[in-house]
Protein backbone atom coordinates (compact mmCIF):
# COMPACT_ATOMS: atom_id res chain seq x y z
CA UNK A 1 0.00 0.00 0.00
CA UNK A 2 1.23 3.43 -0.88
CA UNK A 3 2.03 5.88 1.88
CA UNK A 4 0.16 9.16 1.86
CA UNK A 5 1.62 11.61 -0.58
CA UNK A 6 2.46 14.59 1.61
CA UNK A 7 4.79 12.84 3.99
CA UNK A 8 7.02 11.47 1.29
CA UNK A 9 6.98 14.66 -0.75
CA UNK A 10 8.46 16.79 2.01
CA UNK A 11 11.20 14.29 2.71
CA UNK A 12 12.02 13.74 -0.95
CA UNK A 13 12.31 17.44 -1.60
CA UNK A 14 15.24 17.53 0.77
CA UNK A 15 16.83 14.47 -0.74
CA UNK A 16 16.50 15.90 -4.24
CA UNK A 17 18.24 19.12 -3.31
CA UNK A 18 20.95 17.28 -1.47
CA UNK A 19 22.28 15.43 -4.51
CA UNK A 20 24.26 17.54 -6.94
CA UNK A 21 25.39 16.34 -10.33
CA UNK A 22 28.49 14.25 -9.91
CA UNK A 23 31.02 14.68 -12.73
CA UNK A 24 32.97 11.60 -11.70
CA UNK A 25 30.52 9.33 -13.50
CA UNK A 26 30.23 8.74 -17.19
CA UNK A 27 26.98 10.29 -18.50
CA UNK A 28 24.11 8.16 -17.14
CA UNK A 29 26.53 5.93 -15.21
CA UNK A 30 27.12 3.19 -17.79
CA UNK A 31 30.27 3.33 -19.94
CA UNK A 32 29.79 3.99 -23.63
CA UNK A 33 30.65 0.45 -24.73
CA UNK A 34 28.02 -1.03 -22.48
CA UNK A 35 25.46 1.45 -23.78
CA UNK A 36 26.34 0.52 -27.33
CA UNK A 37 25.81 -3.16 -26.55
CA UNK A 38 22.47 -2.43 -24.90
CA UNK A 39 21.36 -0.15 -27.76
CA UNK A 40 22.07 -2.95 -30.20
CA UNK A 41 19.87 -5.27 -28.13
CA UNK A 42 17.16 -2.60 -28.10
CA UNK A 43 17.28 -2.11 -31.87
CA UNK A 44 17.07 -5.84 -32.40
CA UNK A 45 14.16 -6.01 -29.96
CA UNK A 46 12.35 -3.26 -31.90
CA UNK A 47 12.84 -5.19 -35.13
CA UNK A 48 11.24 -8.34 -33.69
CA UNK A 49 8.33 -7.05 -31.56
CA UNK A 50 7.84 -9.08 -28.39
CA UNK A 51 10.92 -11.24 -28.87
CA UNK A 52 13.22 -11.45 -25.85
CA UNK A 53 16.74 -10.39 -26.79
CA UNK A 54 19.50 -11.53 -24.40
CA UNK A 55 21.95 -8.89 -23.22
CA UNK A 56 24.89 -8.81 -20.82
CA UNK A 57 23.32 -7.13 -17.83
CA UNK A 58 25.75 -5.03 -15.76
CA UNK A 59 26.00 -4.74 -12.02
CA UNK A 60 24.17 -1.59 -11.03
CA UNK A 61 24.48 0.28 -7.76
CA UNK A 62 21.11 -1.09 -6.68
CA UNK A 63 19.90 -4.63 -6.00
CA UNK A 64 18.11 -6.81 -8.56
CA UNK A 65 14.39 -6.41 -8.18
CA UNK A 66 14.81 -2.63 -7.98
CA UNK A 67 14.62 -2.03 -11.69
CA UNK A 68 18.19 -2.71 -12.78
CA UNK A 69 16.96 -3.84 -16.21
CA UNK A 70 14.86 -0.73 -16.74
CA UNK A 71 17.66 1.50 -15.45
CA UNK A 72 20.15 0.07 -17.94
CA UNK A 73 17.72 0.55 -20.82
CA UNK A 74 17.00 4.12 -19.69
CA UNK A 75 20.70 4.87 -19.26
CA UNK A 76 21.39 3.64 -22.79
CA UNK A 77 18.63 5.76 -24.35
CA UNK A 78 19.16 8.95 -22.38
CA UNK A 79 20.61 12.05 -24.07
CA UNK A 80 21.45 15.41 -22.53
CA UNK A 81 18.32 16.92 -24.08
CA UNK A 82 15.95 14.40 -22.48
CA UNK A 83 13.41 15.14 -19.79
CA UNK A 84 12.99 12.15 -17.54
CA UNK A 85 10.01 10.96 -15.56
CA UNK A 86 10.17 7.98 -13.19
CA UNK A 87 7.07 6.33 -11.78
CA UNK A 88 6.49 3.43 -9.46
CA UNK A 89 2.92 2.12 -9.12
CA UNK A 90 1.83 5.26 -10.94
CA UNK A 91 3.41 7.66 -8.46
CA UNK A 92 6.46 9.88 -8.89
CA UNK A 93 7.08 10.17 -5.18
CA UNK A 94 7.49 6.63 -3.91
CA UNK A 95 10.87 5.56 -2.57
CA UNK A 96 11.80 3.48 -5.58
CA UNK A 97 10.87 6.20 -8.09
CA UNK A 98 12.69 8.85 -6.10
CA UNK A 99 15.87 6.85 -5.78
CA UNK A 100 16.01 6.03 -9.49
CA UNK A 101 15.29 9.66 -10.39
CA UNK A 102 18.06 10.80 -8.05
CA UNK A 103 20.40 8.27 -9.55
CA UNK A 104 19.94 9.79 -13.00
CA UNK A 105 20.11 13.35 -11.71
CA UNK A 106 23.37 12.57 -10.04
CA UNK A 107 24.90 10.74 -13.00
CA UNK A 108 23.54 12.71 -15.96
CA UNK A 109 22.31 16.10 -14.79
CA UNK A 110 19.27 15.94 -17.04
CA UNK A 111 15.91 17.62 -16.49
CA UNK A 112 13.27 15.60 -14.70
CA UNK A 113 9.54 16.08 -14.58
CA UNK A 114 6.44 14.58 -13.06
CA UNK A 115 4.28 15.66 -15.97
CA UNK A 116 3.70 12.88 -18.47
CA UNK A 117 3.34 15.15 -21.51
CA UNK A 118 6.59 16.93 -20.78
CA UNK A 119 8.69 13.80 -20.45
CA UNK A 120 10.64 12.48 -23.40
CA UNK A 121 11.62 9.33 -21.56
CA UNK A 122 9.55 7.64 -18.85
CA UNK A 123 10.65 4.68 -16.77
CA UNK A 124 7.92 2.78 -14.98
CA UNK A 125 7.21 0.02 -12.59
CA UNK A 126 3.70 -1.49 -12.58
CA UNK A 127 1.74 1.21 -14.45
CA UNK A 128 1.19 2.99 -17.75
CA UNK A 129 0.17 6.66 -17.25
CA UNK A 130 -3.45 7.66 -17.80
CA UNK A 131 -2.35 10.52 -20.05
CA UNK A 132 -1.91 8.89 -23.47
CA UNK A 133 1.70 8.44 -24.51
CA UNK A 134 2.67 10.26 -27.67
CA UNK A 135 5.00 10.20 -30.60
CA UNK A 136 8.74 10.37 -29.83
CA UNK A 137 8.29 9.40 -26.19
CA UNK A 138 10.26 6.38 -24.97
CA UNK A 139 8.52 4.32 -22.33
CA UNK A 140 10.69 1.89 -20.33
CA UNK A 141 9.20 -0.90 -18.22
CA UNK A 142 11.01 -2.57 -15.33
CA UNK A 143 10.52 -6.31 -15.71
CA UNK A 144 11.04 -8.92 -12.98
CA UNK A 145 10.20 -12.08 -15.01
CA UNK A 146 10.31 -11.63 -18.78
CA UNK A 147 9.29 -15.18 -19.72
CA UNK A 148 5.50 -15.57 -19.95
CA UNK A 149 5.88 -19.35 -20.36
CA UNK A 150 8.02 -19.77 -17.23
CA UNK A 151 5.13 -20.97 -15.09
CA UNK A 152 4.47 -23.76 -17.58
CA UNK A 153 7.96 -24.72 -18.59
CA UNK A 154 10.96 -24.17 -16.32
CA UNK A 155 13.56 -25.07 -18.97
CA UNK A 156 14.76 -21.99 -20.86
CA UNK A 157 15.91 -24.08 -23.83
CA UNK A 158 12.36 -25.37 -24.15
CA UNK A 159 10.63 -21.97 -23.83
CA UNK A 160 12.92 -20.58 -26.54
CA UNK A 161 11.76 -23.43 -28.77
CA UNK A 162 8.11 -22.85 -27.89
CA UNK A 163 8.47 -19.20 -28.90
CA UNK A 164 10.33 -19.91 -32.10
CA UNK A 165 7.72 -22.48 -33.17
CA UNK A 166 4.73 -20.45 -31.88
CA UNK A 167 3.72 -23.34 -29.61
CA UNK A 168 1.43 -21.29 -27.46
CA UNK A 169 -1.54 -23.58 -26.87
CA UNK A 170 -0.53 -24.28 -23.30
CA UNK A 171 -0.68 -20.53 -22.52
CA UNK A 172 -4.43 -20.83 -22.57
CA UNK A 173 -4.30 -23.53 -19.88
CA UNK A 174 -3.68 -20.82 -17.32
CA UNK A 175 -6.69 -18.84 -18.50
CA UNK A 176 -8.76 -22.03 -18.60
CA UNK A 177 -7.82 -22.73 -14.97
CA UNK A 178 -8.78 -19.21 -14.00
CA UNK A 179 -12.24 -19.47 -15.51
CA UNK A 180 -12.81 -22.92 -14.01
CA UNK A 181 -11.86 -21.71 -10.54
CA UNK A 182 -13.39 -18.25 -10.54
CA UNK A 183 -15.92 -18.10 -13.34
CA UNK A 184 -13.82 -15.46 -15.09
CA UNK A 185 -10.19 -14.81 -15.98
CA UNK A 186 -8.74 -13.86 -12.62
CA UNK A 187 -5.25 -12.88 -13.79
CA UNK A 188 -5.13 -9.19 -12.93
CA UNK A 189 -1.45 -8.34 -13.37
CA UNK A 190 1.17 -9.33 -15.93
CA UNK A 191 -1.69 -10.42 -18.17
CA UNK A 192 -0.07 -12.05 -21.22
CA UNK A 193 -0.37 -10.45 -24.64
CA UNK A 194 0.43 -11.38 -28.22
CA UNK A 195 2.53 -8.76 -29.94
CA UNK A 196 2.26 -8.09 -33.67
CA UNK A 197 0.34 -11.39 -34.09
CA UNK A 198 3.52 -13.31 -33.31
CA UNK A 199 5.26 -13.39 -29.94
CA UNK A 200 3.53 -13.93 -26.64
CA UNK A 201 4.90 -11.40 -24.19
CA UNK A 202 4.75 -10.63 -20.49
CA UNK A 203 3.83 -6.94 -20.19
CA UNK A 204 5.51 -6.83 -16.71
CA UNK A 205 3.28 -6.60 -13.63
CA UNK A 206 1.08 -3.76 -14.87
CA UNK A 207 -2.63 -4.19 -14.10
CA UNK A 208 -4.57 -5.66 -17.00
CA UNK A 209 -6.47 -2.37 -16.96
CA UNK A 210 -3.40 -0.89 -18.67
CA UNK A 211 -3.08 -3.60 -21.35
CA UNK A 212 -5.15 -1.77 -23.98
CA UNK A 213 -2.82 1.24 -23.70
CA UNK A 214 0.01 -0.83 -25.19
CA UNK A 215 -1.94 -1.46 -28.37
CA UNK A 216 -1.12 0.78 -31.31
CA UNK A 217 0.68 3.27 -29.05
CA UNK A 218 2.60 6.08 -30.81
CA UNK A 219 5.41 5.77 -28.22
CA UNK A 220 8.36 3.38 -28.24
CA UNK A 221 7.88 0.79 -25.49
CA UNK A 222 10.99 -0.95 -24.12
CA UNK A 223 11.16 -3.69 -21.49
CA UNK A 224 14.28 -4.39 -19.44
CA UNK A 225 14.84 -7.41 -17.16
CA UNK A 226 18.15 -7.09 -15.28
CA UNK A 227 18.43 -10.35 -13.40
CA UNK A 228 17.12 -12.39 -16.33
CA UNK A 229 19.21 -10.39 -18.82
CA UNK A 230 16.50 -9.83 -21.41
CA UNK A 231 15.29 -6.82 -23.39
CA UNK A 232 12.14 -6.78 -25.49
CA UNK A 233 10.16 -4.06 -27.18
CA UNK A 234 7.00 -2.85 -28.87
CA UNK A 235 7.68 -0.42 -31.71
CA UNK A 236 5.22 2.44 -32.25
CA UNK A 237 1.82 1.58 -33.75
CA UNK A 238 2.08 -2.15 -33.11
CA UNK A 239 -0.84 -4.47 -32.47
CA UNK A 240 -0.85 -5.81 -28.91
CA UNK A 241 -3.65 -8.21 -28.07
CA UNK A 242 -4.47 -9.64 -24.65
CA UNK A 243 -5.05 -13.41 -24.71
CA UNK A 244 -8.58 -14.65 -24.12
CA UNK A 245 -11.23 -17.19 -25.13
CA UNK A 246 -13.90 -16.59 -27.77
CA UNK A 247 -16.59 -16.97 -25.13
CA UNK A 248 -14.61 -15.15 -22.40
CA UNK A 249 -13.23 -12.06 -24.11
CA UNK A 250 -10.54 -9.96 -22.42
CA UNK A 251 -11.98 -7.54 -19.87
CA UNK A 252 -9.78 -4.72 -18.50
CA UNK A 253 -11.45 -4.74 -15.13
CA UNK A 254 -11.89 -1.51 -13.22
CA UNK A 255 -13.16 -0.88 -9.70
CA UNK A 256 -16.72 0.51 -9.55
CA UNK A 257 -15.65 3.80 -8.02
CA UNK A 258 -14.66 7.30 -8.95
CA UNK A 259 -11.46 8.82 -7.63
CA UNK A 260 -12.10 10.47 -4.24
CA UNK A 261 -9.67 13.26 -5.08
CA UNK A 262 -10.31 14.20 -8.70
CA UNK A 263 -13.57 12.40 -9.43
CA UNK A 264 -12.24 10.53 -12.45
CA UNK A 265 -14.37 7.52 -13.38
CA UNK A 266 -12.11 5.88 -15.92
CA UNK A 267 -8.70 5.66 -14.27
CA UNK A 268 -6.97 2.91 -12.33
CA UNK A 269 -7.57 3.39 -8.61
CA UNK A 270 -5.60 2.47 -5.51
CA UNK A 271 -7.61 1.45 -2.50
CA UNK A 272 -6.15 3.05 0.60
CA UNK A 273 -7.08 2.91 4.25
CA UNK A 274 -7.45 6.44 5.48
CA UNK A 275 -7.93 6.14 9.25
CA UNK A 276 -7.59 3.79 12.18
CA UNK A 277 -11.24 2.79 11.84
CA UNK A 278 -10.39 1.07 8.57
CA UNK A 279 -12.28 3.46 6.31
CA UNK A 280 -11.28 3.17 2.68
CA UNK A 281 -10.73 5.69 0.02
CA UNK A 282 -10.18 5.22 -3.71
CA UNK A 283 -7.71 7.48 -5.46
CA UNK A 284 -5.97 7.51 -8.83
CA UNK A 285 -2.76 5.54 -8.80
CA UNK A 286 -1.41 7.97 -11.43
CA UNK A 287 -0.57 10.94 -9.18
CA UNK A 288 0.36 13.28 -12.03
CA UNK A 289 -2.97 12.72 -13.77
CA UNK A 290 -4.91 13.09 -10.52
CA UNK A 291 -3.18 16.36 -9.55
CA UNK A 292 -3.77 17.87 -12.98
CA UNK A 293 -7.44 16.95 -12.98
CA UNK A 294 -7.98 18.18 -9.45
CA UNK A 295 -6.35 21.56 -10.22
CA UNK A 296 -8.42 22.15 -13.33
CA UNK B 1 -3.45 -52.14 -51.67
CA UNK B 2 -3.35 -50.87 -48.12
CA UNK B 3 -0.46 -48.57 -47.34
CA UNK B 4 1.14 -48.94 -43.90
CA UNK B 5 0.46 -45.99 -41.61
CA UNK B 6 3.98 -46.45 -40.28
CA UNK B 7 6.91 -48.05 -42.02
CA UNK B 8 10.26 -48.42 -40.26
CA UNK B 9 13.45 -49.46 -42.02
CA UNK B 10 16.77 -50.36 -40.41
CA UNK B 11 16.34 -48.15 -37.41
CA UNK B 12 19.27 -48.01 -34.98
CA UNK B 13 20.02 -46.04 -31.88
CA UNK B 14 22.89 -46.42 -29.44
CA UNK B 15 23.89 -44.55 -26.33
CA UNK B 16 27.64 -43.97 -26.68
CA UNK B 17 28.70 -47.59 -27.02
CA UNK B 18 25.62 -49.21 -25.49
CA UNK B 19 23.18 -50.57 -28.07
CA UNK B 20 19.64 -49.23 -27.58
CA UNK B 21 18.05 -50.82 -30.62
CA UNK B 22 19.59 -52.12 -33.82
CA UNK B 23 18.38 -52.55 -37.43
CA UNK B 24 14.69 -52.58 -36.67
CA UNK B 25 12.33 -52.88 -39.62
CA UNK B 26 8.58 -53.20 -39.32
CA UNK B 27 5.26 -51.90 -40.61
CA UNK B 28 2.01 -51.02 -38.96
CA UNK B 29 -1.37 -50.74 -40.71
CA UNK B 30 -4.28 -48.46 -39.80
CA UNK B 31 -6.36 -49.90 -36.97
CA UNK B 32 -3.70 -52.36 -35.89
CA UNK B 33 -2.34 -52.84 -32.41
CA UNK B 34 1.31 -53.85 -32.29
CA UNK B 35 2.74 -55.25 -29.08
CA UNK B 36 6.43 -55.03 -28.24
CA UNK B 37 7.74 -57.51 -25.66
CA UNK B 38 11.16 -58.37 -24.36
CA UNK B 39 13.18 -58.47 -21.19
CA UNK B 40 14.34 -55.42 -19.34
CA UNK B 41 17.01 -53.59 -21.32
CA UNK B 42 16.06 -55.21 -24.63
CA UNK B 43 15.38 -51.82 -26.27
CA UNK B 44 11.58 -51.51 -26.17
CA UNK B 45 11.54 -47.98 -24.75
CA UNK B 46 14.38 -46.88 -27.02
CA UNK B 47 12.43 -48.05 -30.06
CA UNK B 48 9.11 -46.50 -29.09
CA UNK B 49 10.85 -43.24 -28.18
CA UNK B 50 12.50 -43.09 -31.60
CA UNK B 51 9.20 -43.75 -33.35
CA UNK B 52 7.32 -41.12 -31.37
CA UNK B 53 9.93 -38.39 -31.76
CA UNK B 54 11.20 -38.41 -28.16
CA UNK B 55 14.60 -39.66 -29.28
CA UNK B 56 16.67 -39.01 -32.38
CA UNK B 57 17.81 -42.33 -33.89
CA UNK B 58 21.33 -42.69 -35.37
CA UNK B 59 20.25 -44.38 -38.60
CA UNK B 60 17.21 -45.65 -40.44
CA UNK B 61 13.97 -44.45 -41.90
CA UNK B 62 10.58 -43.74 -40.35
CA UNK B 63 7.74 -43.02 -42.77
CA UNK B 64 4.23 -42.20 -41.62
CA UNK B 65 1.43 -42.24 -44.14
CA UNK B 66 -1.66 -40.54 -42.80
CA UNK B 67 -4.66 -39.81 -45.02
CA UNK B 68 -2.47 -40.42 -48.06
CA UNK B 69 0.07 -37.88 -46.91
CA UNK B 70 3.56 -39.23 -46.49
CA UNK B 71 5.75 -37.84 -43.73
CA UNK B 72 9.44 -38.66 -43.73
CA UNK B 73 9.69 -38.32 -39.97
CA UNK B 74 13.46 -38.04 -39.69
CA UNK B 75 13.84 -35.60 -42.57
CA UNK B 76 11.40 -32.84 -41.78
CA UNK B 77 12.15 -29.55 -40.06
CA UNK B 78 11.85 -29.40 -36.31
CA UNK B 79 8.76 -27.21 -36.46
CA UNK B 80 7.03 -29.60 -38.87
CA UNK B 81 8.02 -32.50 -36.67
CA UNK B 82 6.68 -30.94 -33.50
CA UNK B 83 3.45 -30.02 -35.24
CA UNK B 84 3.12 -33.58 -36.55
CA UNK B 85 3.72 -35.00 -33.07
CA UNK B 86 1.18 -32.59 -31.60
CA UNK B 87 -1.60 -33.33 -34.06
CA UNK B 88 -1.03 -36.88 -35.30
CA UNK B 89 0.68 -38.77 -32.48
CA UNK B 90 0.04 -39.42 -28.80
CA UNK B 91 2.21 -40.91 -26.09
CA UNK B 92 0.95 -42.57 -22.92
CA UNK B 93 3.74 -42.82 -20.36
CA UNK B 94 4.14 -45.62 -17.87
CA UNK B 95 4.12 -43.08 -15.08
CA UNK B 96 1.09 -40.81 -15.57
CA UNK B 97 2.96 -38.05 -13.73
CA UNK B 98 5.28 -37.79 -16.75
CA UNK B 99 2.34 -37.12 -19.04
CA UNK B 100 0.28 -34.76 -16.88
CA UNK B 101 0.70 -31.35 -15.29
CA UNK B 102 0.21 -31.98 -11.61
CA UNK B 103 -0.48 -28.32 -10.80
CA UNK B 104 -3.26 -28.10 -13.39
CA UNK B 105 -6.82 -29.41 -12.89
CA UNK B 106 -8.05 -32.60 -14.56
CA UNK B 107 -10.08 -30.56 -17.06
CA UNK B 108 -7.10 -28.31 -17.78
CA UNK B 109 -4.92 -31.34 -18.43
CA UNK B 110 -7.39 -32.88 -20.85
CA UNK B 111 -8.08 -29.49 -22.44
CA UNK B 112 -4.43 -28.61 -22.99
CA UNK B 113 -4.17 -30.97 -25.92
CA UNK B 114 -7.18 -29.28 -27.52
CA UNK B 115 -5.80 -25.80 -26.89
CA UNK B 116 -2.48 -26.84 -28.36
CA UNK B 117 -4.19 -27.68 -31.63
CA UNK B 118 -6.09 -24.40 -31.71
CA UNK B 119 -9.29 -24.67 -29.66
CA UNK B 120 -10.17 -21.22 -28.27
CA UNK B 121 -13.71 -21.66 -27.03
CA UNK B 122 -13.85 -22.35 -23.30
CA UNK B 123 -17.32 -23.88 -23.37
CA UNK B 124 -16.41 -26.32 -26.13
CA UNK B 125 -13.17 -27.33 -24.45
CA UNK B 126 -15.02 -27.88 -21.21
CA UNK B 127 -17.74 -30.02 -22.73
CA UNK B 128 -15.28 -32.16 -24.68
CA UNK B 129 -13.22 -32.62 -21.51
CA UNK B 130 -16.36 -33.68 -19.64
CA UNK B 131 -17.23 -36.14 -22.37
CA UNK B 132 -13.77 -37.69 -22.15
CA UNK B 133 -13.79 -37.88 -18.37
CA UNK B 134 -16.95 -39.87 -18.82
CA UNK B 135 -15.35 -42.11 -21.44
CA UNK B 136 -12.46 -43.00 -19.13
CA UNK B 137 -14.84 -43.48 -16.22
CA UNK B 138 -13.81 -40.55 -14.06
CA UNK B 139 -16.75 -38.82 -12.41
CA UNK B 140 -17.27 -35.48 -14.13
CA UNK B 141 -17.58 -33.76 -10.75
CA UNK B 142 -13.81 -34.20 -10.48
CA UNK B 143 -13.11 -32.00 -13.50
CA UNK B 144 -11.71 -29.10 -11.46
CA UNK B 145 -9.72 -31.25 -9.03
CA UNK B 146 -5.95 -31.46 -9.17
CA UNK B 147 -4.41 -34.75 -10.28
CA UNK B 148 -2.69 -35.14 -6.90
CA UNK B 149 -6.09 -35.95 -5.43
CA UNK B 150 -6.48 -38.88 -7.88
CA UNK B 151 -5.54 -42.53 -7.36
CA UNK B 152 -2.90 -44.17 -9.58
CA UNK B 153 -5.52 -45.84 -11.75
CA UNK B 154 -7.48 -42.61 -12.17
CA UNK B 155 -4.30 -40.74 -13.09
CA UNK B 156 -3.56 -43.25 -15.80
CA UNK B 157 -7.11 -42.99 -17.14
CA UNK B 158 -6.79 -39.21 -17.09
CA UNK B 159 -3.57 -39.42 -19.07
CA UNK B 160 -5.29 -41.67 -21.59
CA UNK B 161 -8.16 -39.18 -21.98
CA UNK B 162 -5.71 -36.34 -22.45
CA UNK B 163 -3.97 -38.26 -25.22
CA UNK B 164 -7.00 -39.50 -27.10
CA UNK B 165 -9.15 -36.37 -27.07
CA UNK B 166 -7.65 -34.97 -30.28
CA UNK B 167 -8.12 -38.27 -32.18
CA UNK B 168 -4.43 -38.91 -32.87
CA UNK B 169 -3.60 -41.25 -35.72
CA UNK B 170 -0.94 -43.33 -33.96
CA UNK B 171 -0.82 -43.87 -30.21
CA UNK B 172 2.26 -45.06 -28.35
CA UNK B 173 1.99 -46.63 -24.92
CA UNK B 174 4.99 -47.63 -22.84
CA UNK B 175 3.87 -50.10 -20.18
CA UNK B 176 0.62 -48.22 -19.54
CA UNK B 177 -0.33 -50.57 -16.72
CA UNK B 178 3.19 -51.24 -15.49
CA UNK B 179 3.22 -48.82 -12.60
CA UNK B 180 -0.23 -49.68 -11.29
CA UNK B 181 -1.34 -51.94 -8.46
CA UNK B 182 -2.32 -55.33 -9.77
CA UNK B 183 -5.85 -54.70 -8.54
CA UNK B 184 -6.33 -51.69 -10.83
CA UNK B 185 -4.34 -52.97 -13.82
CA UNK B 186 -7.27 -54.98 -15.10
CA UNK B 187 -9.59 -52.00 -15.14
CA UNK B 188 -7.18 -49.78 -17.08
CA UNK B 189 -6.45 -52.60 -19.48
CA UNK B 190 -10.14 -53.15 -20.01
CA UNK B 191 -10.61 -49.49 -20.71
CA UNK B 192 -7.79 -49.45 -23.26
CA UNK B 193 -9.28 -52.48 -24.94
CA UNK B 194 -12.74 -50.99 -25.23
CA UNK B 195 -11.38 -47.67 -26.53
CA UNK B 196 -9.25 -49.48 -29.09
CA UNK B 197 -12.30 -51.36 -30.32
CA UNK B 198 -14.71 -48.44 -30.20
CA UNK B 199 -12.42 -45.92 -31.88
CA UNK B 200 -10.48 -48.32 -34.10
CA UNK B 201 -7.20 -46.95 -32.75
CA UNK B 202 -3.78 -47.61 -34.20
CA UNK B 203 -1.50 -48.42 -31.27
CA UNK B 204 2.03 -49.50 -30.48
CA UNK B 205 2.14 -50.83 -26.96
CA UNK B 206 5.18 -51.93 -24.97
CA UNK B 207 4.70 -54.42 -22.21
CA UNK B 208 6.55 -56.95 -20.12
CA UNK B 209 3.32 -58.71 -19.62
CA UNK B 210 2.41 -61.26 -22.28
CA UNK B 211 -1.14 -61.36 -20.99
CA UNK B 212 -1.49 -57.68 -21.91
CA UNK B 213 -0.18 -58.39 -25.40
CA UNK B 214 -2.47 -61.38 -25.83
CA UNK B 215 -5.45 -59.27 -24.82
CA UNK B 216 -4.72 -56.19 -26.93
CA UNK B 217 -2.27 -56.82 -29.74
CA UNK B 218 -3.01 -58.06 -33.25
CA UNK B 219 0.68 -58.33 -34.05
CA UNK B 220 3.74 -58.52 -31.89
CA UNK B 221 7.48 -58.31 -32.00
CA UNK B 222 9.87 -59.89 -29.54
CA UNK B 223 13.06 -57.96 -28.77
CA UNK B 224 16.36 -59.09 -27.31
CA UNK B 225 19.60 -57.13 -27.05
CA UNK B 226 18.17 -54.34 -29.16
CA UNK B 227 17.04 -56.45 -32.10
CA UNK B 228 13.79 -58.06 -33.17
CA UNK B 229 14.18 -61.81 -32.85
CA UNK B 230 10.64 -62.84 -33.71
CA UNK B 231 7.55 -61.17 -35.09
CA UNK B 232 4.10 -62.09 -36.38
CA UNK B 233 0.45 -62.25 -35.45
CA UNK B 234 0.23 -62.37 -31.66
CA UNK B 235 -1.92 -65.48 -31.59
CA UNK B 236 0.59 -67.31 -33.72
CA UNK B 237 3.67 -66.15 -31.85
CA UNK B 238 2.13 -66.91 -28.48
CA UNK B 239 0.76 -70.32 -29.56
CA UNK B 240 3.69 -71.44 -31.59
CA UNK B 241 6.85 -69.50 -30.85
CA UNK B 242 9.72 -70.27 -33.22
CA UNK B 243 12.66 -68.89 -31.28
CA UNK B 244 13.97 -70.63 -28.21
CA UNK B 245 13.98 -67.34 -26.31
CA UNK B 246 10.33 -66.71 -27.13
CA UNK B 247 9.43 -70.25 -26.20
CA UNK B 248 11.08 -69.71 -22.85
CA UNK B 249 9.29 -66.42 -22.39
CA UNK B 250 5.90 -67.87 -23.30
CA UNK B 251 6.22 -71.01 -21.25
CA UNK B 252 7.46 -69.19 -18.20
CA UNK B 253 4.59 -66.76 -18.17
CA UNK B 254 1.50 -68.13 -19.81
CA UNK B 255 1.43 -71.66 -18.54
CA UNK B 256 1.53 -70.84 -14.87
N1 LIG C 1 19.65 -42.71 -21.55
C1 LIG C 1 20.39 -43.82 -21.67
N2 LIG C 1 21.75 -43.75 -21.60
C2 LIG C 1 22.49 -44.85 -21.74
N3 LIG C 1 22.00 -46.07 -21.96
C3 LIG C 1 20.67 -46.20 -22.05
C4 LIG C 1 19.79 -45.09 -21.90
N4 LIG C 1 18.52 -45.52 -22.04
C5 LIG C 1 18.60 -46.84 -22.25
N5 LIG C 1 19.89 -47.26 -22.26
C6 LIG C 1 20.36 -48.62 -22.49
O1 LIG C 1 19.83 -49.07 -23.72
C7 LIG C 1 19.39 -50.40 -23.62
C8 LIG C 1 17.90 -50.49 -23.95
O2 LIG C 1 17.18 -49.80 -22.94
P1 LIG C 1 15.62 -49.56 -22.99
O3 LIG C 1 15.27 -48.60 -21.92
O4 LIG C 1 15.23 -49.23 -24.36
O5 LIG C 1 15.08 -51.01 -22.61
P2 LIG C 1 13.61 -51.51 -22.25
O6 LIG C 1 13.41 -52.72 -23.08
O7 LIG C 1 12.65 -50.43 -22.36
O8 LIG C 1 13.79 -51.94 -20.72
P3 LIG C 1 12.72 -51.93 -19.52
O9 LIG C 1 11.85 -53.12 -19.75
O10 LIG C 1 13.55 -52.09 -18.30
O11 LIG C 1 11.97 -50.65 -19.57
C9 LIG C 1 19.75 -50.85 -22.21
O12 LIG C 1 20.99 -51.50 -22.24
C10 LIG C 1 19.85 -49.58 -21.45
O13 LIG C 1 20.73 -49.72 -20.37
MG1 LIG D 1 11.31 -49.46 -20.93
ZN1 LIG E 1 -7.84 11.06 -9.21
Amino acid sequence: MRKTNNVIKIKDFKVDKGLPFDQEYNFAYLDENTKKMIRRAIIKALCIPGYQVPFASREMPMPYGWGTGGVQVTASCLTKRDTLKIIDQGADDTTNAVSIRNFFKKTSNIKTTEITEKATLIQTRHRIPETPLKKKQIFVYQVPIPEPLAFLEPKVSETIKMHSLSEYGAMHVKLYEDISKNGHIETAYAYPVKTNDRYIMDPSPIPKFDNPKMNNSPAIQLFGAGREQRIYAIPPYTKVKSLDFEDYPFDPFKAEHACDICGSKNTYLDEIIVDDAGNKSFICSDTDFCNKRKNK
Amino acid sequence: MIIPILKVTNLSKSYDNIVGCKNISMSLYPGEVLGIVGESGSGKTTLINCLSGNLEPDRGKIIFNINNKETDFLNISESEKRKFIRTDLAFVHQNPRDGLRLNVSAGGNIGEKLMSVGYRHYGNIRSLATKWMNKVEIDKSRIDDLPITFSGGMLQRLQIAKNLITSPNVIFMDEPTGGLDVSVQARVLDLIRSLVNELNLTVIIVSHDLAVIRLLADKMIVMKNGTVIESGLSDQVLEDPQQEYTQLLVSSVLNV
